[in-house]
């Protein structure tokens, strides 16, 4: 049984003018993962990296308000230098599994690709995510956070209740 | 916004009938038997979806003793997109970070390049 939910993924994507493997160890090297990952102001303030099957990455970063968010990826597939499949979730000092601050029903656990792919001289990065293992009421979190994610903030509500209709339709 | 009452709108979210009730309240302000028709369920039924609605705070209702219409009420669905929304500029804004840094180490080894 595929233990992914059948929803659609959460895709962002962005090419880099960059080539290929410099792109691939921003994101396999702990001490390149502190110069760029997190927001505009965050800090890394823990950058730990395992990266092998099994292994994972276990971070924390200090945001410019103060706050201290701990993150954790646990690996499944690393294929150097074009993929790398994870399963990514919010964490403590301790890298246990947590829910997220803010959102109790968001899902725990998300699976995430990352993928890299040569174009001419640049690189095209993708994320993709999808709730692993979601309850009803994590599936729906993941839902209604969806459609605003991919849709953007114009009229958002219009089209979230669009969305939400055919959500009803498909059930 | 307390993490709480964000649980209480995505509950209330989390089943189609309602969902359903609200994509249709989009359209503009309903009574109880006129948004019981498309679903094939009782007033009674509609008007137990509709108390979870409004008790989450995502309809309001009429006072008009016989004719209460509930209207879709934007504030909570606002507040679940801008939460999902800061979700989105994590990364966005680490992704801008990165090109930065690829910038940077890229012209760093130009530099060095040159002056061997």
């Amino acid at each position: 049984m595929d233990e992914r939910n059948n929803l659609q993924e959460f895709v962002i994507t962005r090419v880099f003018d960059a080539p290929r493997d410099l792109v691939w160890k921003a994101f396999t090297e702990p001490q390149r993962m502190k110069e760029w990952w997190g927001p505009k102001g965050a800090t890394v303030i823990k950058s730990e990296m395992d990266l092998r099957p099994g292994g994972s990455y276990h971070y924390a970063m200090r945001t410019p308000d103060g706050a201290t968010i701990w993150g954790k990826f646990v690996y499944r597939e690393i294929t150097p230098p074009s993929q790398i499949v994870f399963v990514s979730s919010f964490s403590d000092e301790a890298g246990g599994v947590t829910r997220h601050p803010m959102a109790p029903t968001w899902p725990l656990q998300m699976l995430s690709i990352f993928s890299f792919e040569e174009e001419g001289e640049k690189t095209r990065f993708t994320v993709r995510w999808s709730p692993l293992n979601a309850t009803e009421e994590e599936q729906v979190t993941f839902a209604a956070g969806h459609a605003s994610m991919q849709q953007g903030w114009g009229g958002t509500l219009d089209k979230l209740a669009a969305y939400l209709a055919k959500a009803a339709q498909a059930a | 916004m307390s993490p709480d009452r964000l649980s209480t709108t995505f509950a209330a979210l989390a089943d189609p009938t309602r969902r359903a009730i609200l994509a249709r309240l989009a359209l503009g302000e309903t009574s109880v038997s006129e948004l019981a028709k498309p679903f094939d369920m009782s007033a009674p039924a509609v008007s137990k979806h509709l108390k979870v609605l409004e008790r989450a705070g995502l309809i309001a209702r009429g006072r008009e003793a016989q004719w209460r219409p509930a209207r879709l009420e934007a504030g909570p669905l606002k507040d679940v997109a801008k939460w999902v929304e800061r979700y989105r500029r994590f990364w966005e804004e680490s992704l801008d970070r990165l090109d930065d840094y690829l910038r940077k180490i890229q012209a760093r080894e130009k530099k060095r390049g040159r002056k061997k």
